[in-house]
């Protein structure tokens, strides 16, 4: 595949499935193995509902913008909105005992226990983006960006 | 997804398939279960053996399904959950909260 890859999308859950069938398979041509490139791809979509969700609040006309990047041993994706942004400080933790019987509030640790590294950042009045990235952990699977990490450790 | 119940007395058991996710197979698993419950059923089980994987709305879903249970004064446990479901449900700590089986024989014969 090319370095990037980059989706523009309306605000519409129909679009999820495809963002998350299109990580999945860009996560295996990059070599991961098919339990990762499912980890991988249910985090990014996680990040694609809370940006249609919470951060576009379901605004057909407002656009989520999805980039795919191989970087040096990374596989990085962001996924933008043009919402107002949502408040991700203050999420409560899934996992306490009076959170577990809550029927929403699990996105954000999806996300973070799938991949390496989790960033939100707010743009000035341009929305939020999430940028979720995976190392590629077994060399010898991992295609080019794999190759840089077995040569570094080597 | 898909949802398919069939009855074994007292017992409804709901055979599960495809993916629980949000827009789809949330609204499906809501339906199946509602209407179980609304039949005024009291013993549900949930076969999970073919449900390929869940995200967070799926996940919200069945937690939502069990308390509906539990207000109606009915019992919802899950059967076979594997891989990745399974997965989620540890990672969530909802494996603690649930019933869980891996015999139908077994989960048929708890109630």
């Amino acid at each position: 595949m090319g370095r990037n890859v980059r989706l523009r999308l309306e605000s519409r859950i129909v679009y999820v499935d495809l963002v998350h069938e299109m990580t999945e398979g860009l996560a295996r041509r990059m070599g991961f193995a098919k339990p990762m490139a499912l980890n991988i791809g249910l985090a990014v979509r996680e990040a694609v509902i809370n940006a249609i969700k919470h951060g576009n609040g379901m605004d057909a006309s407002k656009r989520i913008e999805v980039s795919f990047e191989q970087d040096d041993g990374l596989f990085r994706v962001r996924v933008r909105d043009q919402g107002p942004g949502f408040d991700w400080t203050h999420t409560s933790n899934p996992l306490d005992r009076e959170n577990i019987f809550r029927t929403s509030g699990r996105g954000i640790f999806f996300m973070k226990h799938f991949v390496d590294r989790v960033e939100f950042q707010r743009r000035r009045g341009q929305g939020t983006e999430v940028v979720l990235e995976k190392k590629f952990e077994q060399a010898g699977r991992a295609g080019r960006g794999g190759e840089v990490i077995k040569r570094r450790k080597g | 997804m898909k949802a398919n119940a069939r009855h074994h007395g007292k017992v409804t058991v709901v055979d599960l398939s495809g993916k629980i996710t949000i827009g789809e197979g949330d609204i499906k698993l809501r339906q199946a279960v509602n209407s179980i419950l609304d039949e005024g059923r009291k013993n549900v089980i949930l076969n999970l053996g073919g449900v390929s994987y869940m995200d967070s709305a799926g996940i919200g879903e069945l937690v939502a399904c069990y308390k509906r249970a539990r207000e109606k004064g009915a019992a919802l446990k899950l059967l076979n959950p594997n891989g990745k479901v399974q997965d989620l449900l540890i990672l969530t700590k909802l494996q603690e909260i649930f019933d869980i089986y891996r015999d139908e024989r077994e989960a048929l014969a708890s109630f």
